[in-house]
């Protein structure tokens, strides 16, 4: 699968391109199977470019032009940063916020909520509507429901004018207790319309219908700001796209793990926030198929910071509570945990002598020391050059050159000389302090979700993350870790497995031994209607429509939810052992009888693509030959050992070869320890079975 | 001994890392929502001796304290401690607690047959009996009044759960369930630690896992050395007071000498005024607890959170004084007031030594609780946390406008208003920021909130008014205080009523509660602010054109949009000369 070698491909095909902040990978794979991928380097002033680079490399790959490349693919996903970039650069909209008197600032309180309450010194991130452009409406909604007062038209009206003075682009829309009756927020977006059909217009109650204001004016603020952005972006994008020869549109991936067309992301951009890493829900699916388990851990490290998922039965956790750049999101994302280690992060001492690694990191540019491009703070990537994990010389097919005197020099000056190590013994303890950082990443998320990772297989995926996977794995007591072959391009290939989903939630009051079956069945029928109604819009036939029913379930007085889904016919019996189950994992304790309250209804919206496993490479007759053998640090008690070194493209299924061992892939290096085995599975991937 | 500093830097990871580990479990399992809203506990390890040697993760005011509940275990307990056992204790003048609310777990580690460490929980209770649901008996004199007093008790005997003293625990509480609940997973939580903490020390050998652990604590001795030098040495003095003992309207003194020389720092407390009759007396684990969080969120939030940090910090508390309580004086309230005063006053001291890290007052909570019944049946408990106070600026931040209790440096969320809707018969008719509310100064102290609320039943109102009616967020390097914090209950019938400060009052009728919450302190001369924040300030409707002009000394123009350049420059020039 190198890259410079000619795949013939035999249309359809599916295409899944991720802008990362370094490379953008398109992932492509044909009705046989067969897959190829090409890596070029992002463009940050215009991702669209990295995308038609992308596509441009691919088509010449398979020896097409651009136009019978785009004209053969069936479905074109992407995983687009335009939303997330937007928030964290601060190039969003101007925006103007119309909400109840009396509660103009829910949004700049944030409920008090800081990530490092130690931290007291560093201010919030400014807020994205400043005060002067939030104005009260007035008019309320109680609890219930009820109207205690009317909605005051003139008060929008004047509002409006304030706004047009300013020159506000974007309008959001939240007022108290819409979740309960939106008829007043409904009637403040006819009036902003009716005055000015020119702006956008983000009306909380459809974007997200939950209890709790300041989540839902957060979140509507946050699609009022990149909607100006966003839109115009993916609809140009998806023209261009179709201009040169897609004949369907562009597919993007959301927050919730899902793709949805650009014509379903209008109204709701803010489901793009985790656009690009929620990619790797498909790969876990595809994963999990290969690897013939449904309990996946995965450990996706890039330059800069390593993302932990889990799948448990099949699924991937989600969470309601999402944190982009410091602003609050309440839409369905899946709970991804992220920590600072990567391939790029800075390893240095402490004002009280202490080695640390992380969590800065020297990102694209400078980049690691040994790059050469200004950075002399020593990094992982440095470390592992020193220990011979990795060769000097060109990497990325050429994009940056390794050069090992500078990744010496760097472990000398900052960390050698301050604790009286050797450049050796600097790289070791970098190295070690980075897994155990990672080992803890993965407890948290295996703790705080009541699973024991030993009976789980660790996925190590991203550029960085097969070097790392066999040790942490080994840390975790896990048997076995698995190593996608393309890890470089983990996302990417994740989205070509990727179903189109839509999620709708709404609040709903009662108890699950008290409620009126019919009256649940009506609310859910509402929202599935509706669910298909966009199925079937996006082209999906009933016979491959899914609709997932689930209750928000808490005990009387607990401050969050768990999800428990309704299969057929309401059982209040079964509702409750499936809330049981999951309260005795996650919490330790259940209240035998207690009474059980449902707080909110959801139904996914889900279009299956057809399953299609990639196309293995022909499995190999004779063992493989290495390209190289060279010194290399294995660990504590080996120290420095001849390694063999292999060329991915010579591992073929079937093979099995013992550690130490490093294969070069395209698009990553794996490491194998001294007494672990890998194997080449029956999809092509390597699966390392760890010794003890 | 030289250390391998890898190993070291390992071990330190991990010791953090294990009692971060311990916290995630006590969220997990924990029962009352407490835990996870509020974070009110903290998960430590200490050595043989009870020398704290991690508490990575805990509520702020809980800071290096837990040494003191482990040394009263020793010193009650020594030659009788053997594997699986686990200790409880709370009292503050017999165990080491800090408060009575606040429960030691404490389990015992062994390596080799010899008792090396400890792994403990201290978390704070739902109920404990005493005088008022809830743990808070703002009417106690005496420690007597506010629950059950734990000396250091075998909870647990060679792994087998004392169900005697588990009973009689529970038969002391008014939420039985709950305390059951919270407790074992205080237990669950320390042998997650326990384990932890002997795998560590078995990995490297007993003598050599101690003796990094010692390095562990060398390095942060190091660590808050290098925050201290160069700093200049000198006696710094400050004080700050509380104008009421619980019952009367009266000024109180806390006053601090902070000797700061190439030894360390000695934090002397002579000339504080005496224990007082209400329950807002410090224990010794608060006094030292609020002392380590001062110094730690003044100087780096990143430096170690373990005892050899404070090994060069010594202090002093008289006896008898409010910092330092004689029995029985009563001190529920101590981990809120006094700590809030103590983390002030050496603030305010250590301001003057270091002026660029000065940091302004935070203003006293207000907020009171409503205690009522929804119909017949449904009892309901309602704090007003949406009257919570403002933080006090910093250099190159105004201060928050509405944040969760100085000590936990705002670790409380404060509730959505729809959520209280639903749960309480509440109807929420404001919640935004006050007008000029904020200390002036180049960074402006946090605003503060105008609220106000229905409460829409009969209730039992206990209020808590610490900060109302005197300035409390005090300003920095030349900032202002921020505004006192107001409040008035009009009751259905047309009654106006001026709230006690500490009591408890119950109104057979619906009425309308009116709060202004206390403002933070500003940071630096308010003629140093940006004119373009001040005229953002007055656009946002925080400041009023009248304090832009008298006190920021900022002229505005075009219908108060612009800035008008020269008309400021000469204002600003004649009110410094005027000061």
């Amino acid at each position: 699968m190198s890259e410079e070698q000619v795949v013939r491909l035999r249309a359809p095909w599916r295409v899944g391109v991720d802008v990362g902040g370094t490379f953008t990978d398109l992932v492509v794979q044909d009705v046989d199977g067969r897959m190829a991928v090409a890596k070029v380097p992002s463009v940050p002033a215009d991702p669209s470019r990295g995308v038609l680079d992308a596509v441009a490399k691919a088509a010449s790959q398979a020896a097409l032009s651009v136009g019978d490349f785009l004209a053969g693919c069936a479905g074109f996903v992407h995983g687009s940063t335009i939303a997330t970039n937007t928030i964290l650069e601060g190039k969003g909209a101007r925006v103007g916020l119309l909400t109840t008197e009396g509660f103009r600032d829910s949004l700049e309180i944030r409920r008090g909520l800081r990530e490092n309450n130690w931290d007291h010194r560093t201010p919030f991130p400014p807020v994205l509507v400043p005060r002067y452009l939030r104005l009260p409406v007035r008019g309320r909604i109680a609890a219930d429901g009820s109207e205690v007062t009317p909605i005051e038209i003139a008060d929008v009206h004047a509002a409006l004018a304030v706004f047009r003075a300013e020159g506000v682009e974007s309008v959001a829309i939240c007022l108290i207790n819409s979740f309960a009756n939106p008829a007043h927020e409904h009637a403040v977006a006819r009036a902003v319309r009716e005055a000015d059909n020119a702006w956008p217009i983000s009306v909380s109650s459809d974007i997200i219908a939950i209890v709790g204001e300041y989540e839902r004016i957060s979140t509507t603020v946050v699609n009022a700001y990149v909607a100006p952005r966003v839109v115009p972006y993916l609809r140009a994008l998806d023209s261009t796209l179709r201009e040169r020869g897609l004949p369907h549109g562009l597919l993007l991936v959301q927050s919730n793990g899902g793709v949805a067309s650009v014509r379903q992301l209008e109204n709701r951009p803010v489901n793009l926030a985790l656009s690009g890493p929620a990619g790797g829900v498909g790969a876990l699916a595809l994963f999990g198929r290969a690897a013939g388990t449904d309990d996946l851990l995965s450990m996706e490290i890039g330059g800069t910071s390593c993302d932990v998922m889990l799948m448990s039965g099949g699924r991937v956790a989600t969470t309601d509570q999402l944190m982009v750049g410091g602003y609050h999101l309440s839409t369905p994302a899946i709970d991804i945990h992220t920590v600072g280690a990567g391939g790029g992060t800075m390893a240095g001492v402490d004002a009280g002598g202490m080695l640390v690694v992380g969590p800065k990191g020297a990102g694209a540019r400078p980049g690691p020391a040994c790059y050469g491009f200004g950075n002399t703070q020593p990094t992982v990537t440095d470390a592992l050059l020193a220990l011979g994990r990795l060769r000097s010389g060109p990497y990325a097919g050429g994009a940056v050159s390794l050069k090992s005197e500078l990744a010496q020099a760097a472990l000398k000056s900052a960390v050698g000389d301050h604790l009286g190590l050797s450049q050796e013994q600097s790289a070791v303890g970098i190295i070690r302090l980075l897994e155990q950082n990672l080992l803890n990443a993965v407890e948290r998320i295996s703790i705080e979700r009541g699973i024991d990772p030993r009976n789980f297989t660790l996925v190590a995926a991203g550029g960085a993350g097969p070097m790392h996977g066999a040790s942490v794995g080994r840390m975790l007591g896990c048997k076995r870790v698995y190593v996608p072959r393309v890890a470089g391009a983990f996302c990417a290939l994740g989205m070509l497995h990727t179903d189109i989903r839509q999620d709708w939630v709404r609040v709903f009051a009662g108890e699950i031994d008290t409620v009126s079956p019919p009256a649940l069945a009506h609310a859910f029928a509402d929202m599935e209607t509706e669910a298909r109604r966009v199925l079937r819009a996006e082209g999906f036939m009933p016979e491959r429509q899914v609709i997932v029913r689930t209750l928000d379930l808490r005990y009387p007085g607990q401050q969050s939810s768990l999800q428990v889904d309704v299969e057929g016919t309401f059982d209040p019996a079964v509702v409750r052992r499936g809330f049981e189950e999951q309260h005795q994992r996650l919490f330790g304790h259940v209240q035998p009888a207690g009474r059980i309250a449902i707080v909110g209804l959801r139904v996914a919206g889900i279009g299956k693509v057809a399953v299609l496993d990639p196309q293995p490479p022909a499995p190999g007759s004779q063992a493989p030959a290495m390209v190289a053998s060279r010194r290399a640090y294995v660990d504590e008690p080996h120290g420095w050992m001849d390694v063999k070194v292999y060329s991915g493209a010579d591992l073929r299924p079937g093979h099995r070869l013992s550690g130490p061992l490093i294969v070069e892939e395209t698009t990553t290096t794996v490491f194998v320890g001294a007494r672990d085995t890998l194997s080449v599975d029956a999809a092509g991937n390597f699966d390392i079975a760890l010794a003890a | 001994m030289t250390l391998d500093p890898i190993a070291l830097a390992l071990v330190q990871n991990r010791l953090d890392h294990i009692s971060r580990q311990m916290g995630w479990v006590m969220t997990r399992t924990a029962r009352s929502p407490i835990f996870n809203q509020s974070h009110d506990f903290s998960c430590f390890l200490t050595d043989a001796h009870g020398t704290l040697i991690s508490q990575a993760d805990g509520i702020p005011i809980h800071t290096g304290g837990g040494g003191f509940a482990v040394r009263a275990l020793l010193k009650a307990w020594a030659g009788r401690i053997h594997p699986d056992d686990a200790f409880v204790l709370n009292d503050p003048y017999e165990a080491g607690g800090n408060h009575l609310p606040d429960w030691v777990i404490a389990r015992p580690v062994f390596v080799d047959d010899t008792l090396a460490a400890f792994a403990c929980n201290r978390a704070h209770q739902s109920d404990i009996g005493g005088g008022a649901a809830g743990t808070y008996n703002a009417e106690a004199t005496e420690i007597y009044h506010e629950g059950i007093r734990l000396p250091p008790l075998k909870l647990v005997d060679g792994g087998a759960l004392r169900e005697d003293l588990w009973a009689l625990l529970k038969l002391n509480s008014r939420t039985p369930e709950l305390l059951d609940g919270d407790v074992r997973a205080m237990l669950g939580s320390t042998q997650i630690g326990a384990e932890r903490l002997q795998a560590l020390l078995e990995d490297y050998g007993l003598a050599q896992g101690l003796a990094l652990i010692d390095g562990v604590l060398a390095h942060a001795d190091r660590s808050f050395r290098a925050a201290l030098a160069g700093l200049p040495h000198g006696i710094w003095r400050a004080e700050e007071k509380t104008d009421n003992d619980c019952f009367e309207t009266r000024d109180i003194w806390i006053r601090v000498a902070l000797d700061l020389s190439a030894d360390g720092l000695t934090v002397d407390f002579t000339g504080t005024d005496p224990q007082i009759l209400g329950f807002k007396n410090s224990s010794v684990a608060n006094t030292w607890s609020a002392v380590y969080m001062a110094l730690s969120s003044f100087f780096d939030p990143d430096l170690p959170r373990n005892e050899g940090t404070f090994r060069c910090v010594k202090i002093v508390a008289p006896e008898g004084t409010i910092v330092n309580a004689r029995p029985p004086a009563p001190m529920t309230m101590c981990t809120v007031f006094v700590a809030h005063e103590i983390v002030h006053v050496i603030w305010r001291a250590l301001g003057k030594a270091d002026p660029a890290r000065a940091c302004a007052g935070w203003g006293k909570s207000i907020h009171n609780g409503s205690a009522g019944r929804i119909g017949t049946d449904r009892p309901f408990v309602a704090y007003h946390w949406h009257c919570m106070a403002a933080g006090g600026a910093v250099d190159g931040r105004d201060g928050f406008n509405q944040i969760g209790h100085l000590i936990a440096l705002g670790g409380l969320t404060i509730p959505n208003v729809e959520g209280y809707e639903q749960a309480y018969p509440l109807r929420i008719l404001k919640h935004e920021l006050r007008c000029d509310g904020g200390g002036p100064g180049q960074y402006r102290g946090g605003t503060g909130v105008d609220y106000v609320v229905d409460v829409l039943e009969p209730a039992e109102y206990s209020f808590r008014g610490e900060g109302l009616n005197y300035e409390t967020g005090f300003g920095a390097q030349g900032g202002l205080a921020g505004k006192a914090g107001q409040m008035r209950l009009t009751l259905a019938d047309g009654t106006v009523v001026d709230p006690p400060k500490y009591q408890v009052r119950r109104y057979e009728q619906p009425l309308r509660e009116f709060a202004l919450s206390p403002g933070g302190g500003g940071w630096g001369s308010p003629l140093a602010r940006d004119p373009q924040a001040v005229l953002r300030d007055v656009r946002d409707g925080v400041v009023s054109p009248q304090a832009a002009g008298d006190i920021y000394g900022v002229v505005l123009s075009d219908n108060g949009r612009a800035v008008d350049v020269a008309a400021t420059q000469a204002r600003r020039t004649a009110l410094a000369a005027t000061t």
